[in-house]
């Protein structure tokens, strides 16, 4: 459940215990089959503006709400991550969100791609990768709406096949002069949404992998799809994600064939590697440090975790190293040790304390956006006021001892555990150290 | 306080501390050995957002300047003039002190090909040292202590950063640097009963584990947390720093520093710089702080004998374009001049040209300086590690060191 979604309450996690495993899998499908899309901001043009286009300026003005827009929209994601029965899309939408690493200044925008990515989440990765080549966020970040016939940017095409199908290596520089070529023209209308224009669109010949044609973008996509190094790039990407850091070529082999030959269905290769007996093999247990996002989740899955401001929230997230919305660049974030240092690991593991105080004494004062007016004294951003919680989760830990608690919390075995550590203290503070074991950090 | 209760006062720390604290903290080193560092160190400061640079560094007898600048040139009462050619902006007053002094280096045009005038983008190509179609996952002091570590081991606070979260320029693959606001509360967090006794405990792993990485980084932040807290204490300035957020934590690097602290590099963001609307007013504001701020602290290091051994770097990720726009402000550019303060200058003053002002590129200025040629000068003469493998090639270092 953790690795296939955020995680579960003790509570609820008692009445799956008699059912098989392949039950629980296959359930993970169901319920990920309905879902609903994230409709917090509504689209900024009025009906005129839309038929007639917004115009340059004034169109930027009405999607830039400003960054707390995206804040808001941030919150509204996690909540659904917290709460939303289809667990297993979500975990994809927020894999995805990481792959296809985009961010833009218009909430709007950021909302409707991560519905797109909803939508694909779990279906045909060739669908998702033609929706995303489209999606207006990604089309500003990359810059392709200044991919023109006469001024070609590579920005799109150097990142598709760098980070979203082939991984660095697999192509050559020729190889993104001529896919830029076939990007040009695929730009934004007045309405904000996708459009072609025929105008700036370079129809010559392209020699794209040693082939001659005069390839469009969506021909370009195909060709990537039917080269196998997409599907080995992919497949070891979630590999990594949702097995082990450490690959298993055999098995990244055996997957990626799997996945290639059913044509890039995500829900095919997901199936396999959740049913397979390796999956459940201790050495792919508790090996993944979790990601700021998949902690936070855990803790409002737990403790019915708030922050009293969407800011507290965000800062919060900052300090740990990871905005929902804010990848630090392109390529995503990388995850793993990455995550830590000495700031943040202190953070992640005083968490637990800090929730348990309500937040007395935890400050965190991130860096001021770049944007910020200088101020002689940073924004004193005060005390995360925070609540929790406790009552059902210590009503569930009363009736176990020491060794079922971490067996729940803890994803490496108990006896790595120094177990000591909980003797003659309350249940409460049981469940305090045992948050505050390195070992919770694990997947 | 004499050495010698000093020494005492340590000593007997050390004594009951040996007691409580067993294993982790008697592996290390510096702890026992409390020798003062006076080795070479390097002192990043980062101008956040994008400082005007033409208006710090004013070529005031070039009429392009006034031309493309009606509302926000500074006018003769608004200036230091430096040479017959130079100014510096009237708020950047001590700054004019230390170039008076021959502390000063000022390097012109400084910047990378191809300019990305985002403030995210163009901070990491600066803090990675990256190329700027190249996504790099570490920093080039991060990289320094990765290098570093293979020779012997590295500790967080090799590299400390005075601010609450750690930017990419000090995350290295291996070693990441230290990141606190004020020593005092990293003691506070790190002071954690739970978490000095999970530091105590037994916990068994595979030595592979991903889990003995996370014990070991607790580990060594709370090591570094209390050598750190220790050392802060050694040295109280008695200079008159500005009331403001960054000049307080200027201090608290300057204690750092002439408390011997072994810390090879630190870093450190003052933001503000992003001037788009009516700029003259919070341009000068934020250069007055920076300004008078870095006399207070070079005047403590001054003090201590450290100006010597401590070479200064203040940075920005843009310049700002040559024109002015519609709100007396000045938009995303592209190269700019650093600053670099120093006891032992080899070059001190105006170190090349000015920018020049009719060849720009679409109204930017043109670079001449690559800033990795300015990191590659300061690893090899400040921190004396190999320039080339730290920035992946070879650049050609700059002779004001």
């Amino acid at each position: 459940m953790l690795r296939a979604g955020f995680g579960i309450a003790p509570w609820e996690l008692d009445p799956l215990k008699n059912k098989p495993l392949s039950e629980l899998v296959n359930q993970l499908f169901v319920d990920s089959e309905k879902y609903k899309e994230i409709k917090y901001l509504p689209y900024p043009l009025n009906e005129r503006e839309q038929q007639e286009g917004a115009g340059g300026a004034k169109l930027v003005k009405l999607f830039f709400k400003s960054f707390a827009e995206l804040e808001q929209l941030n919150e509204q994601w996690l909540y659904k991550m917290t709460h939303t029965q289809a667990v297993l899309r979500e975990k994809l939408v927020f894999f995805w969100h990481n792959h296809f690493a985009t961010s833009v200044n218009f909430g709007y925008l950021m909302q409707e791609q991560n519905n797109t990515i909803r939508r694909h989440a779990l279906g045909n990765f060739g669908d998702l990768l033609h929706a995303i080549a489209k999606d207006p966020a990604m089309i500003l970040y990359l810059n392709n709406h200044q991919n023109v016939k006469d001024n070609p940017n590579e920005n799109f095409a150097r990142e598709l096949m760098e980070l979203f199908t082939l991984g660095v290596g697999n192509y050559s520089e020729q190889d993104i002069k001529e896919a830029a070529r076939a990007f040009t023209g695929w730009s934004l209308s007045n309405s904000g949404a996708y459009t072609f224009n025929k105008d700036k669109h370079d129809a010559g010949e392209k020699n794209f992998f040693g082939e001659k044609r005069n390839f469009s973008g969506e021909q370009i996509i195909d060709n990537l799809l039917k080269n196998k190094q997409t599907a080995r790039f992919i497949t070891t990407k979630i590999y990594k994600e949702f097995v082990n850091h450490e690959v298993n070529k055999g098995l990244i082999e055996t997957l990626s064939d799997l996945f290639y030959n059913s044509n890039y269905h995500i829900e095919t290769l997901m199936r396999a590697i959740f049913t397979a007996s390796w999956f459940y093999d201790e050495q792919n247990i508790g090996t993944k440090i979790a990601s700021p996002v998949e902690l936070i989740v855990r803790f409002k899955k737990y403790f019915q975790l708030e922050f009293l401001k969407t800011k507290q929230l965000i800062n919060y997230q900052k300090a740990l190293g990871q905005v929902l919305f804010f990848p630090p660049n392109v390529a995503g974030w990388k995850g793993q040790t990455a995550w830590i240092d000495s700031a943040s690991l202190l953070i992640r593991l005083s968490s637990i304390s800090n929730i348990n105080e309500e937040g007395r004494g935890m400050k965190l004062n991130a860096k001021p956006q770049f944007e910020e007016k200088f101020n002689e004294k940073r924004p004193d951003q005060g005390v995360q006021r925070l609540t929790a919680n406790w009552d059902k989760i210590l009503e569930w830990c009363t009736h176990k001892n020491d060794q079922q608690l971490c067996d729940f919390f803890i994803q490496t075995s108990t006896t790595s555990l120094d177990l000591n550590l909980l003797s003659n203290i309350s249940t409460r503070d049981k469940v305090v150290r045992i948050l505050t074991f390195p070992e919770f950090q694990l997947l | 306080m004499s050495k010698d209760r000093r020494t005492f006062l340590k000593t007997s720390a050390l004594l009951s501390a040996s007691i409580l604290i067993p294993d982790f903290l008697k592996a290390f080193g510096s702890f026992t050995d409390p020798k003062d560092y006076r080795g070479k160190r390097l002192v990043v400061v980062q101008l956040s957002g994008g400082n005007d640079g033409l208006n710090c560094v004013i070529p005031y007898r070039n009429d392009l300047y006034f031309e493309a600048r009606p509302g926000i040139a500074l006018k003769e009462k608004n200036r230091i003039a430096l040479t017959d050619e130079v100014a510096l902006n009237a708020n950047l007053l001590e700054l004019a002190d230390l170039y008076n002094a021959g502390y000063l280096s000022i390097i012109n045009n400084v910047g990378y090909p191809n300019p990305n005038r985002s403030h995210f983008r163009s901070t990491d190509i600066w803090q990675s040292a990256s190329h700027e179609n190249e996504f790099l996952s570490t920093g080039w002091v991060g990289r320094f202590l990765d290098a570093n570590c293979e020779k012997h081991a590295v500790k967080p606070h090799q590299a400390i950063e005075l601010d609450d979260t750690l930017s990419l320029a000090l995350k290295g693959e291996k070693v990441k640097g230290l990141a606190f606001h004020d020593p005092k509360i990293l003691e506070l967090a790190a002071k954690n009963r739970i978490l000095e006794q999970i530091v105590r405990g037994q916990f068994h792993h595979d030595d592979a584990h991903v889990a003995n990485f996370l014990h070991k980084s607790l580990r060594d932040t709370l090591q570094s947390a209390d050598y750190v807290y220790g050392q802060s204490k050694r040295y109280k300035s008695q200079q008159n720093y500005p009331d403001t957020d960054f000049s307080q934590r200027m201090k608290n690097m300057a204690e750092l520093i002439c408390s011997g602290c072994e810390t090879q590099i630190y870093y450190i963001s003052l933001p503000g710089f992003d001037t788009h609307v009516g700029q003259l007013g919070a341009h000068g504001r934020v250069l007055r702080t920076f300004s008078k701020t870095m006399k207070s602290f070079c005047d403590d290091l001054k003090l201590n004998n450290q100006l010597d051994n401590t070479v200064i770097l203040a940075f920005s990720e843009f310049g700002r374009r040559v024109k002015q726009n519609a709100s007396k402000g000045t938009d995303h550019g592209t190269a700019n001049n650093v600053y670099v303060i120093h006891g032992m200058l080899k070059k001190p003053g105006i170190y090349n040209e000015m920018p020049n002002l009719k060849d720009l590129d679409a109204g930017d200025l043109k670079f001449t300086v690559d800033f990795r040629q300015v990191y590659a000068t300061l690893i090899e003469n400040v921190l004396n590690g190999d320039a080339s493998s730290i920035l992946g090639e070879k650049f050609d270092t700059l002779k004001f060191l």
